[in-house]
C-alpha cells in the first residue's frame, strides 16, 4: 500500500520486492524535496516511509530531557505524532473536497516529505541551543526556522498546487501554510530543561 | 483416497501428477526464514507493547521500538512473506493521467509451478488475522483504562496490520465478491482439512487474477 512502481512483468514467480530499491526511492524523494523542481517523482512513486522517519526524528528531537522519569516527555512525543498525521490527513481531505485530483496517499506523501526542511531546522536549533542563551541565540533560531518554513511551503506547493483547479489554489494552500506554521512554532518555542 | 485406488484398479486412471503435487503440498514449510519473520515482527511488537512497563520505564523508547517493529512487519509481510508463502501480492500504481489504481494479484497455479504448502498457508493466514484482533483488544483496553498516550501507537498498529489483512483478503477473493463464500471455503480449507485436492485449488488461485480498483 505504501509504495508504487511494482514490476508487473514477473507475476508467475514469487520474487520478493527488493529492499534496496525502496530505500533508494526514499532517498531520491528526500533529494527532490531539498531541490524542488517540477518533477513527478514524489507524486508517482509515493511512499510513507520518509514521512514516518521524519515524524519520529522530529518527535524525538522535541523531547525535553527531564530528570523525573514519570513525566518523561510522554504526552509531547505522542502530541507531535498526532499533530503531524492528523494535520496531514485533514489537509488531504480538504484538498479532495475542494475538487483536487490527487490521491489520498500521494498528498500524505508530499506533505510528509516536505517536513524535511523543518526537521533540519530543528536539528540546527538544538545545536544552537547548546550555546549560551540570549537574544542573538533567539535571532539565529528565528532566522533558520523562517527560512526552512518558507522552503517547506515552496516545496509542497510546487507539488500540490497543480492538482487543484486554478480558482481554488489559495484555498488549498492555506491549510498547508497553517500546518507548517504550527510545526515551526513548536520548533521555535522549544527549550530544553 | 488410497483405498479407492486399491479397490477400483480397473476404472481409475492413476493420476500421479496430482498425488505428487498433493504430497508436495503436504510437505513441511518451504520457506522457513520467511515464515519465521512473518511471525517474528508481529509477535515482538505485541510482546514489547504488553511488556513495556517491565522492560523499561521510558515511554518514548517503547513507542519507537513498537513502531519500528510494526513498520518492519508491514514491509516484510506486504513485500516478502505474502509472495513467498502464498503467492499473492498487492500494490498501488499511479498511471500517466495521475489516477491511482490498486492492483491485487494471485499467482497462477499450473502443472509446472506448485501452489503454497498447507502449513505455510495456515501460518500465514492465522498470523495475518489474529494480530489485528489483538491490537483491537489493546485499543479498547487503552481506552477504558484511560492510558490515552498509548492510543496513537495502538491506532498505528491497527492500521498497519489491518491494511495488510485487507490487501491480502482482496487478493484472495479474486473475482469473488461474496465474502461469505470465500470465508466458508477458506475455513474448510485450512481448519477442517478436506482431503479433496480440487478444493484446494479453487478459490482465487486459478489462473492469474489481476483485479484493479
Amino acid at each position: 500500500m505504501a509504495e508504487a512502481a511494482e514490476s508487473p512483468g514477473d507475476p508467475g514467480t514469487a520474487t520478493p520486492r527488493p529492499l534496496m530499491r525502496d530505500l533508494k526511492a526514499v532517498g531520491k524523494k528526500f533529494m527532490h524535496v531539498l531541490y524542488p523542481r517540477k518533477s513527478n517523482t514524489l507524486l508517482r512513486d509515493w511512499d510513507l516511509w520518509g514521512p514516518l522517519i521524519l515524524c519520529v526524528t522530529l518527535a524525538l528531537m522535541l523531547q525535553r530531557g527531564s530528570v523525573d522519569s514519570e513525566k518523561d516527555g510522554g504526552p509531547q512525543f505522542a502530541e507531535v505524532f498526532v499533530i503531524v498525521w492528523f494535520g496531514a490527513v485533514t489537509i488531504t481531505l480538504n484538498s479532495k473536497l475542494l475538487g483536487g485530483n490527487i490521491s489520498f496517499f500521494q498528498s500524505l506523501c508530499v506533505l510528509g516529505y516536505c517536513i524535511l526542511p523543518l526537521t533540519v531546522a530543528m536539528l540546527v536549533c538544538r545545536l544552537v541551543l547548546l550555546a549560551e542563551p540570549g537574544p542573538i541565540n533567539f535571532m539565529v533560531r528565528l532566522f533558520v526556522v523562517i527560512v526552512m518554513f518558507a522552503w517547506s511551503i515552496v516545496a509542497s506547493t510546487a507539488f500540490l498546487a497543480d492538482s487543484q483547479p486554478p480558482n481554488r489554489k489559495a484555498l488549498a494552500v492555506y491549510p498547508v501554510f497553517l500546518f507548517y506554521f504550527v510545526i515551526s512554532w513548536m520548533i521555535l518555542t522549544f527549550t530544553p530543561q | 483416497m488410497k483405498q479407492a485406488l486399491v479397490d477400483d484398479t480397473e476404472d481409475v486412471s492413476l493420476d500421479f501428477g496430482n498425488e505428487e503435487e498433493l504430497a508436495f503440498r503436504k510437505a513441511k514449510i518451504r520457506h522457513p526464514v520467511a515464515t519465521f519473520f512473518h511471525l517474528f515482527f508481529r509477535v515482538s511488537a505485541i510482546i514489547t507493547y504488553v511488556g513495556c512497563d517491565w522492560f523499561s520505564r521510558s515511554f518514548v523508547g517503547c513507542f519507537v521500538t513498537v513502531l519500528l517493529l510494526l513498520s518492519f512487519d508491514f514491509w516484510s509481510v506486504k513485500n516478502v512473506t505474502g509472495r513467498l508463502m502464498v503467492g499473492l501480492r498487492w500494490w498501488n500504481q499511479i498511471d500517466e493521467d495521475g489516477k491511482s489504481h490498486w492492483i491485487f494479484e494471485a499467482r497462477k497455479v499450473s502443472p509446472n509451478t506448485v501452489a503454497a504448502t498447507e502449513a505455510e498457508a495456515r501460518v500465514f493466514w492465522l498470523g495475518l488475522i489474529v494480530s489485528p484482533m489483538i491490537w483491537i483488544v489493546f485499543c479498547f483496553s487503552s481506552l477504558f483504562s484511560l492510558k490515552l498516550k498509548w492510543l496513537a501507537l495502538v491506532i498505528a498498529g491497527i492500521s498497519l496490520q489491518a491494511a495488510n489483512l485487507y490487501g491480502y483478503v482482496l487478493c484472495k477473493m479474486g473475482g469473488e465478491s461474496d465474502i461469505s463464500k470465500v470465508t466458508a471455503s477458506f475455513l474448510s480449507q485450512t481448519v477442517f482439512q478436506t482431503a479433496c485436492p480440487r478444493d484446494f485449488q479453487k478459490p482465487g488461485l486459478e489462473g492469474l487474477e489481476i483485479h484493479k480498483y
